[in-house]
């Protein structure tokens, strides 16, 4: 042990270590190939060179702009859909949950165990046209008499929504469960309503929470293609999808590295702004 | 004295009534939420005992038990589940563990690296999964390596890592350290502390991170399909089974799994229960 | 010609800055020498491997409980074990995958795989030098090649390629819910169904049918035919006909009744066992396709070859297309590219062979065609397309 007292100031690189050369070796490579394909130019018959072709990004950006902001726009609002969704469950797992808690969870993220083609199908079939949801739902109005659910912009980010529901609820948990319950109990004590402990004393301490599950749903949701592929009509397609027919159809390998990178870049400035609003400290973690 | 009592008595019952309602709500509200989650694997079990009209399994016909005493009866369905669960078992494992070391490191040294450090935890979730595995895949082809379950494993681990890390960093943000003084002020070095004090306070964290890493490593199919060889995982075997037509057993074995995890589950609170009765007796 | 990067190429790039060298540069450099493919073998060895690596489509082999039993009949009369691997279940992505390798002049380790001639990939792996040639002579059972697949454009002398199943592209639709729709005009322009159809994603498949209901010729496609067909179905995009785009995805929407009428391939259709739905060669016709056979580089072009050889025995075919009940043997239900296999089904299995989507008629054969292959790789069109469908 004298070792590590010594050498203090090592620790945290030590403790990185392993995982950081990890992604280093496998992840960032990888991306520095992304990012140097990129730049090419040329086509798949002729063959592709590197011309520090900026115009990739450019083009990229100028055609497919309704694309990128539509990917964000229903990442967001699957992402505050989500966390509505799973904020009550996860504190009634957290504070009511006793010795049920891990079963809970494991239900959470069951339906990932039937694979997505597979659970998307089941909702097709329980959203069906004919089906019991959306007839209940014309009767009510709340769609008209030809309206559907299916191939909408609504089953798009429902069907995110969904998917992401154990990305937002199990951080949320577990920031949640943390809380020491004599803390809510002093603030009742000190004359606050349940309502107030709750929005002075819990919420903020379930925030890191918050901001991870919101985190972990956003930032992949934003990149998505399967639901829009599977769920939408033309007109609601995301820059996954055009990602995704530049790969594999045209086989422009340079445009959708391009496209990639402005995605990434468009959500490292949303992450930013989001960081502002709820304050550093819970994005990156205080020191010691 | 009557009229009074009455009076009195009104607004209790309404009280008791909204005092009812608001502390059941939340459990009301929560039951809605699992019956909303667990829906489309109602329809996958029921589904998983139709006998379908023709090759696809996606209009209700006929009642069968041989889906479930043949599970196996399809080609390569066996192995592909097999490989999948020993994939997700591993990489969740390994990816649980190395991302907890790095939300360590992230949330309690201050150092240099540590904003590129988060930058490069993000950088895998934001990556649109088709060029993640296609340029993964061209790492290995200049590696040389043969594709195959090592492939496999290493993208896993890789995407998952990031999952990991912001799942524990939740936690770990809101640690109490006056925990961890008072052990080594009583005389335990860092290590015990870390083992006796810190790890059982975020072991919550743990599991969850370790739950999410195997349901994603169990689902992925984009990333896999580029970096697997020869070898077919459960979701790529759907995916080509897909084309003409899912057999039942495909929902066979996602029952399977679902039901095999629960029952695991609640032979651990059975046990816990045991153990708690036992500890007060 | 299939390495990337030289070193003449690595030390131009050093030239133009330091940055250009990248990581992936250097390690290509440095790093591969693997199972290098052969540079175009001149003679073939005429000397059969152990092993045969073949990878196709999921569930595309006749099959007995969990084997196979025409390739357990060829290893019986070869001695060849048949390491046949369902893997590929979309031309694109396959694609996506084999040519990391094959572009760097490493062998996939497959004998024979399987690509569909009506998408831009089985070209592309010919034209780009991907493929081994045939060693003919060990395939004297060519000339029972249908004579309507012996020049294909991308192929003409059947150099390369070989097809393995053929099936049709047309038009489903419900009965409970529409009056028939026989044609691409009632499909695209028909007020009623607005909203309710979907057409494939697939270019050579939708572009075969509209050109065919426009009047033109969709195996030799030009720009004004193109464009002609084109804001056809732009045109039925925007004003919301169409509901989706699909690849085979459109079956459980078809078969639930959220769909009055899809553009659909043959097969899937009669696997629904729905009688309510039924499919159609449109009036002004449909698209033929054909899966085919290709030895791509590295593979071992004469075990391969005599493989091709074995399923073209008309006996061999007839039996794995049909099956046959008696031996509970389930058949690939396509369409054979094989003359004469409809004559040998009829011993196996006489109600499959009477069934015109397997075995069609010279009438219904006359009214499909394939796609012009130039037009698949024509990067403007790719581009028009790959926005109208996925943008």
């Amino acid at each position: 042990m004298n070792w590590f007292h010594r050498h203090r100031g090592l620790t945290p690189y030590l403790l990185l270590a392993p995982g950081v050369v990890f992604l280093a070796v496998f992840f960032l490579v990888p991306l520095g190939f992304l990012a140097y394909q990129s730049l090419e130019s040329g086509n798949f018959d002729i063959g592709f060179s590197f011309t520090w072709s900026w115009s990739n990004y450019w083009d990229a950006l100028h055609n497919y702009k309704a694309q990128f902001i539509r990917s964000l726009e229903y990442a967001g609002i699957a992402t505050a859909l989500a966390l509505v969704i799973s904020y009550p469950v996860a504190y009634w797992i957290a504070f009511r949950g006793g010795r049920w808690k891990n079963l809970l969870l494991l239900f959470i993220v069951a339906p990932f165990f039937v694979t997505y083609l597979i659970r998307t199908l089941a909702w097709e079939t329980i959203l069906s046209d004919n089906g019991f949801v959306v007839n209940t739902l014309q009767s009510l109005h709340v769609l008209g008499p030809s309206g559907r659910l299916l191939a909408t912009s609504t089953a798009v980010v429902t069907g995110i929504t969904y998917n992401f529901l154990p990305f937002m609820a199990l951080p949320l948990y577990v920031s949640l469960e943390q809380i020491d319950e004599r803390l809510i109990e002093a603030a009742e004590d000190l004359y606050a309503s349940k309502l107030q402990a709750f929005l002075r004393v819990t919420f903020p301490l379930s925030l890191p929470g918050v901001v991870a599950g919101t985190l972990l749903t956003f930032i992949p949701a934003a990149g998505d293609f399967i639901n829009a592929q599977l769920l939408g009509s033309t007109n609601n397609h995301m820059i996954g999808n055009v990602i995704q027919s530049k790969f594999l159809e045209s086989t422009d390998y340079p445009a959708a590295a391009a496209m990639s990178f402005i995605l990434m870049a468009g959500i490292l400035v949303a992450v930013f702004l989001y960081a502002r609003l709820v304050g550093t400290e819970q994005l990156t973690g205080t020191a010691a | 004295m009557s009229a009074v009592a009455v009076e009195r008595a009104g607004p209790n019952v309404l009280a008791k009534v909204w005092a009812f309602v608001k502390h059941h709500i939340l459990t009301a509200y929560s039951i809605l939420f699992f019956v909303y989650l667990l829906l489309p694997i109602a329809v996958v079990v029921v589904f998983s005992f139709n006998n379908p009209p023709g090759k696809f399994n996606y209009t209700w016909n006929a009642f069968t038990w041989d889906n479930w005493i043949h599970w196996d009866a399809v080609p390569g369905i066996r192995s592909s589940i097999v490989l999948s669960l020993q994939i997700a078992l591993l990489a969740s494992l390994i990816a649980t563990a190395l991302g907890t070391l790095i939300a360590l490191a992230l949330v309690r040294y201050g150092f240099r690296g540590r904003a590129t450090t988060n930058i490069l935890i993000f950088l895998p979730l934001s990556t649109p999964e088709i060029v993640l595995g296609a340029s993964l895949l061209t790492l290995f082809l200049n590696l040389n390596v043969i594709f195959g379950f090592w492939t496999i494993l290493i993208a896993h681990i890789m995407f998952c890592i990031s999952f990991a890390v912001v799942t524990v960093k939740a936690r770990l943000v809101g640690f109490d350290r006056h925990l961890e003084e008072a052990a080594m002020d009583l005389g335990a070095n860092e290590w015990t502390t870390f083992r006796k004090v810190t790890l059982p306070l975020i072991a919550p964290a743990i599991l969850a991170a370790l739950l999410l890493c195997f349901a994603i490593s169990i689902d992925d199919f984009v990333v896999t399909y580029f970096n697997s060889g020869p070898e077919v995982t459960f979701p790529l075997f759907v995916w080509g089974a897909a084309r003409i037509g899912a057999p039942p057993q495909v929902n066979v074995i996602g029952t399977a799994i679902f039901v095999i995890a629960v029952t695991l589950m609640l032979i651990n609170v059975v046990v816990q229960m045991r153990r708690e009765k036992r500890g007060l007796a | 010609m299939t390495d990337e990067l030289t070193r003449r190429q690595l030390l131009e790039r050093a030239a133009m800055g330091g940055a250009a060298i990248t990581f992936p540069g250097i390690l290509a450099a440095c790093g591969s020498s693997g199972s290098k493919a052969s540079e175009g073998t001149t003679s073939v060895e005429q000397k059969l491997a152990k092993t045969l690596n073949f990878s196709n489509w999921t569930l595309y082999m006749d099959t007995k409980g969990k084997t196979f039993p025409s390739l357990e009949a060829f290893q019986k009369k070869t001695g060849v074990h048949v390491n046949y691997v369902e893997d590929i279940n979309d031309n694109a992505s396959f694609f996506a995958k084999i040519q990391g390798p094959l572009s760097r002049g490493q062998s996939i380790d497959r004998d024979i795989v399987v690509l569909t001639d009506n998408d831009r990939y089985l070209s592309l792996m010919i034209k780009k030098g991907w493929a081994e040639k045939l060693d003919k002579s060990a395939i004297p059972n060519i000339k029972n090649l249908v004579d309507v697949q012996k020049h294909p454009n991308f192929d003409p002398n059947r150099d390369y390629s070989l097809p393995w199943q053929s099936g049709m592209t047309g038009i489903a639709y419900n009965d409970t819910l529409t009056d028939p729709v026989l044609s691409v005009d009632d499909l695209l322009e028909g007020p009623k169904l607005k909203g309710k159809i979907t057409v494939l994603n697939s270019m050579g498949d939708a572009m075969t049918l509209v050109m065919l209901s426009n009047g033109d010729d969709p195996t030799k496609v030009t720009d004004k035919t193109w464009n002609a067909a084109y804001s056809r179905i732009k045109k039925a995009v925007d004003n919301k006909q169409i509901r989706q785009f699909t690849g085979n995805d459109y079956a459980p929407i078809l078969a639930r009744g959220d769909l009055m009428a899809a553009m659909s391939w043959s097969g899937d259709i009669a696997q629904l066992g729905n009688k309510h739905i039924h499919w159609n060669v449109p009036e002004a016709g449909g698209a033929l396709w054909t899966d085919n056979m290709l030895i791509p580089k590295g593979g071992n072009v004469y075990t391969a070859s005599v493989y091709m050889n074995y399923v073209y025995d008309p006996k061999v075919q007839g039996l794995m297309e049909a099956g046959d009940p008696k031996r509970k043997i389930k058949g690939i239900y396509y369409i054979p590219p094989v003359k004469g296999a409809g004559e040998a089904a009829k011993q196996y299995d006489p109600a499959v062979a009477k069934n015109t989507l397997i075995f069609p008629t010279a009438s219904m054969l006359s009214k499909v065609k394939i796609f012009d292959s130039k037009a698949l790789n024509n990067q403007k069109y790719l581009e028009q397309w790959g926005n109208l469908v996925s943008g």
